[in-house]
């Protein structure tokens, strides 16, 4: 019972309502067939055996008085006696003498005549004969004085086939009946479950909504009591959410973008001492260009900060990105040694996104090859189905298994990159790559190359129209 | 003559050291620190490019680009600390030709004034008048007639026009208008070829909401047809 309880329960919910109204219209179903069945095999079996009963008293007086004559010709009064629906007759006028236009005496069976014979009721019973049902009615009469017969009984067999036909018709179409409505409750089921699930529909749908960056989603006023509550505390949560996560946002974005002034003062100025640098000691050009790397790293955090804050909560632009181009322009500018290949699938393939975070996207893998990978060697463009798949690969250490994913996150850096305590990452590009793709409705993972050391960056960007 | 840039920026810092930069490459620098300043500058000494901080207090930096390009031509580049689309995309509308975000290295803000001093020259010779539709274009003389009246486009838009024309009927990517108009590589921004489009269409089109003439084609570009 347990079992199958917990079994119950791992059904899905839809399931579970179809099943219950489905298994409770066969139970109705079944009770109302066996009942109403029951009720008319019942009364059209009386009903026979009570206008039998009456035909066959009729008849047995009929036999009666004839026995008053003194040598009454009983065949031919058995061919005057009315049958109804079939019923046939026979007299026994003595142990062995029995008068009879279509029965033997074998048709009787013998406990009715033995019965019909010693008491003076009238006697019924209910058996097969030729393998058809019949009902018999057995009575004693009284032959007068003058008769030579002196122990005189009276015989129907009343054929039943007809009243089995019609109980068998019946039982069919009650059946038919019974399965319709169990096929009616299964249709309940469905448009039940339908409606019941249907806020369930519309919050799975809101909530996947919210997940994908729209946090302005809210599920429609309902006027039911029960389910407003529900959508009543689920727009609360969604507020809430919206509130802190452009709270959260805003609070990084203000913060670059007062870093951004200071930032440009430096970065003018330092180039106006650049346009000098002749006039500079060698000592000083070399501290200048500290100052210059500096400022150009700590702008490059800057901005990757304010692009993570932007891909939490701003608007993306929405273009067609024709991925081939996108990344040959972005090689353009790049080391020339890295080869690209598109395979045929996914030349021309198209992205609905935004061009420049996709651009960024390439830009950071590249870069993270430059500084942990000994620079990208391979960029590897194919078309998988719904699905376009930019990989970088180079053939720098590669990535322990356990820190792929971990890569990903916001100011972590892998093994690789501690140990080259080169310091100029902040641990954000790859965070990036991997928000932007999501942003895009796609994904980012890094491999391991096949047989080769080495590491294999993957971003899989849903084609135009897929998404 | 030294061409005359005028920087409209409050923070003092920012405007020196831009101003250090910018003479470095040859150009004479006015300065103002506020928009009614920088309209009292403009007036009088008639600068040949404009760059404006957007975020000047009083008179902000998009009232500044109305008020100049209600009065002239003069190209004008929006220097933003935010490139969220709401700013970019304001900044374009109130008449700027060009943004560019801070922190900007001197050397790329040079190229983009230098992109945008280069459009302001009269078009190539070569360019022979056509006409599209009721448009009467004449590159040489930067002249624009609809139905025979003459009608007023800056230099950016009419630049962006003529660059239609020459491939009338055929669609030109957004790629391939910020490189020829605006001098930009592959990764330009977009917004800058949409908003330029919408505000020729305010000029050249009868209904500029359904456009005849210069026509999107979504996801390829613009094309412009009679």
């Amino acid at each position: 019972m347990k079992t199958s309880g917990l079994l119950w329960r791992r059904l899905p919910l839809r399931t579970r309502v179809i099943g219950a109204f489905t298994l409770g219209a066969a139970i109705a179903a079944l009770v109302l067939v066996v009942i109403t069945y029951g009720l008319s095999r019942q009364s059209m079996l009386q009903q026979r055996e009570e206008s039998s009963q009456r035909q066959f008293f009729a008849n047995a007086r009929q036999v009666q008085s004839s026995l008053r004559a003194e040598n009454p010709d009983l065949t031919q009064l058995l061919e005057s006696l009315p049958s109804l629906s079939g019923s046939r007759s026979i007299v026994r006028t003595g142990d062995e003498t029995w008068v009879s236009l279509s029965l033997t005496p074998n048709d009787v069976p013998a406990p009715l005549v033995m019965s019909a014979v010693e008491f003076p009721e009238a006697k019924t019973m209910r058996y097969r004969l030729d393998d058809e049902p019949v009902l018999a009615f057995g009575l004693q009469l009284r032959p007068s004085a003058a008769s030579t017969f002196n122990e005189v009984a009276y015989f129907e067999v009343v054929p039943l086939a007809e009243v089995e036909n019609t109980l068998e018709s019946l039982a069919l179409i009650l059946l038919v009946g019974g399965a319709l409505t169990v096929l009616v409750g299964v249709g309940i089921g469905l448009w039940a479950s339908g409606g019941l699930l249907r806020p369930l529909t519309d919050i799975s749908d809101a909530a996947r909504s919210i997940a994908h960056g729209r946090f302005d989603t809210r599920l429609e006023e309902v006027k039911d009591p029960d389910l407003d509550a529900l959508v009543t505390s689920f727009n609360e949560m969604a507020a809430a959410m919206e509130t802190r996560i452009t709270r959260d946002a805003r609070f990084s974005s203000d913060v670059s973008h007062e870093l951004r002034s200071p930032l440009m003062t430096l970065r003018a100025s330092i180039e106006v001492v650049q346009h000098r640098r002749e006039e500079l000691s060698e000592r000083t050009q070399q501290a200048l260009d500290l100052l210059n790397d500096e400022v150009i790293r700590f702008e490059n955090l800057v901005q990757d900060l304010l692009d993570l804050s932007r891909s939490d909560s701003g608007p993306m632009e929405n273009d067609l990105v024709n991925i081939e181009e996108l990344v040959k322009a972005t090689l353009a500018s790049a080391d020339d040694r890295i080869k690209l290949e598109v395979s045929n699938s996914a030349q021309g393939g198209l992205v609905m996104g935004d061009k420049r975070r996709l651009a960024q996207v390439l830009d950071n893998l590249l870069r993270n090859a430059e500084k942990y990978g000994d620079g990208a060697t391979r960029i590897v463009v194919t078309s998988t189905g719904t699905d376009i798949e930019i990989a970088v690969e180079d053939d720098g250490p590669g990535v322990a298994p356990s820190e792929r994913e971990l890569i990903f996150e916001r100011f972590t850096r892998g093994a690789a990159a501690r140990k080259r305590g080169t310091g100029d990452g902040a641990g954000l590009g790859l965070a990036l790559v991997d928000e932007h793709a999501r942003r895009h409705g796609g994904s980012a993972h890094v491999e391991g190359k096949e047989g080769q050391p080495g590491a294999r960056f993957v971003v899989l960007l849903p084609k135009a129209g897929h998404r | 003559m030294t061409i005359k840039i005028l920087t409209i920026e409050d923070d003092e810092r920012i405007r020196t050291a831009v101003r250090f930069a910018l003479e470095d490459e040859g150009w004479s620098v006015l300065e103002a620190e506020t928009g009614e300043q920088a309209l009292e500058v403009f007036n009088s000494r008639t600068p040949d490019l404009v760059l404006v901080d957007i975020g000047l207090p009083g008179i902000d930096g998009f009232e500044v680009c109305r008020s100049l390009r209600g009065a002239s031509d003069v190209p004008i580049i929006m220097v933003t600390a935010r490139d969220d689309t709401h700013d970019v995309v304001a900044g374009l509308e109130a008449g700027a030709d060009d943004y560019v975000t801070k922190p900007i290295a001197p050397k790329e803000l040079s190229a983009r004034i230098r992109a945008l001093l280069r459009r302001v020259k009269p078009e190539d010779s070569t360019s022979s008048p056509r006409t599209v539709g009721d448009l009467e274009i004449i590159p040489e003389e930067g002249v624009v007639r609809k139905s025979g009246t003459e009608i007023h486009l800056t230099k950016t838009e009419f630049h962006l026009l003529c660059e239609l024309s020459d491939q009338a009927g055929k669609v030109l990517s957004r790629e391939h208008l910020l490189e020829e108009v605006w001098g930009y590589d592959y990764f330009g921004d977009g917004r800058l070829v949409d908003v330029h489009v919408r505000r020729l269409r305010t000029k050249v089109e009868t209904d500029p909401a359904h456009p005849r003439h210069v026509v999107t084609v979504r996801g390829m570009g613009y094309k412009l047809q009679a």
